[in-house]
């Protein structure tokens, strides 16, 4: 990881992408610790029962991997805003990708705007959404 | 003048998406040679955005912007183009429940387009609907190439054209700025307003277009690490 001042940061940057094994186990793991002990999270046939495919990651899983997605790209990008949509159920045992885009920069609040979506390997993509970091700068 | 045109994408006057039109713009501008579009429709969600003038991005970055809007009936979502003042008196566009074969008739007829799109997609795409209702009437084309639609939707598409003779034509969807472009269409003949627009919607004589980019994944590492 590293530490990215505003001005060495471009709009049409790329955050450097993620490529993950999302297993069940992980999810399972989570949901867990996370409080969200349901059968949607940690169990298929308990999710089928609910109307799902099978398991499903939570939500807030899927919007702290695009927000670890930012912090590999830069350490220091401290994240004032996250926004996310789900477009489909995140479905374990896959491999997803993660990645993004820099898209503006905002010189007086010395902020990025950056796209970020997670994606499986069909290029399908499951979540996508904005964040806004607040980035050092030289001077500061 | 346009040929290439993203017809189909949000920008933050819809309430999914954060995307300034200039963000688009630059974002176009920046990736041209994957994308080589010469302009956009904003299809704004459930609304006609009768305020914003566009003129001067237009100038600035050597695009056409046009503007239209993404509607909700019961056999799904639908674009309509050319929308007038006739249309935003006869239909209320915030309606989820508009009827279909109503608006494609009296958009028709006050001069504009109403045309499907994403119609692969489960619940918001016509050919689930024709499943169990009547063909509408009066569909001149439908969205065969959206850039959000997941592995098959696209596909079945295909048959529904067959079936019914549908013009096809792309968009990519965007409610990202770094998606707009993805998917666009392609016209024989050159489009410099909504007038134009609408006439070759309805006449035919374009094509979907994927400038989709697939990259090569890396071998994933497990989610523990």
């Amino acid at each position: 990881m590293k530490t990215l001042y505003f001005e060495e940061v471009e709009e049409g940057d790329e955050l450097p992408p993620i490529d993950l094994l999302l297993t069940k186990d992980f999810v399972r793991t989570y949901a867990k610790t996370a409080g969200m002990d349901f059968p949607r999270f940690t169990d298929d046939e308990g999710a089928r029962q609910e109307g799902l495919p099978g398991m499903i990651a939570p939500g807030v899983l899927s919007m702290g991997l695009l927000a670890r997605l930012i912090g590999e790209w830069n350490q220091a990008a401290q994240i004032t805003r996250i926004g996310t949509t789900f477009r489909s159920p995140v479905l374990p045992d896959c491999h997803i990708h993660l990645l993004g885009f820099v898209t503006q920069k905002d010189a007086e609040q010395h902020t990025a705007e950056c796209d970020i979506w997670m994606e499986n390997d069909d290029g399908e993509r499951w979540v996508i959404g904005t964040a806004t970091v607040l980035l050092p700068t030289r001077n500061s | 003048m346009a040929r290439v045109i993203d017809l189909h994408l949000h920008s933050e006057a819809s309430d999914d998406s954060r995307a300034p039109v200039e963000a688009y713009l630059k974002w176009l501008a920046r990736k041209r040679d994957e994308r080589p579009l010469d302009g956009i429709v904003l299809t704004e969600h459930r609304q006609f955005d009768t305020r914003s003038d566009y003129r001067a991005l237009e100038d600035k970055y050597g695009m056409l912007i046009l503007k239209a809007s993404e509607v909700e009936t019961e056999y799904g979502h639908v674009l309509v183009y050319g929308v007038n003042d006739a249309m935003l008196q006869r239909f209320d566009f915030s309606n989820v429940r508009l009827r279909a074969q109503e608006l494609i008739d009296e958009v028709t007829r006050m001069g504009g387009v109403a045309m499907p799109c994403h119609p692969g997609r489960p619940t918001i795409g016509l050919i689930e609907h024709y499943e169990n209702r009547p063909p509408l009437e009066g569909v001149v084309g439908v969205e065969a190439l959206n850039g959000g639609s997941k592995k098959g939707e696209n596909e079945r598409v295909a048959e529904l054209i067959d079936t019914y003779g549908y013009h096809a034509f792309g968009g990519s969807d965007a409610h990202l700025v770094s998606f707009v472009g993805i998917c666009a269409t392609e016209f024989e003949k050159d489009i410099t307003n909504t007038e134009e627009l609408v006439e070759a919607l309805r006449t035919g004589g374009y094509r979907p277009v994927d400038f989709r980019v697939r990259r090569a994944p890396a071998q994933p590492a497990s989610s523990r690490t």
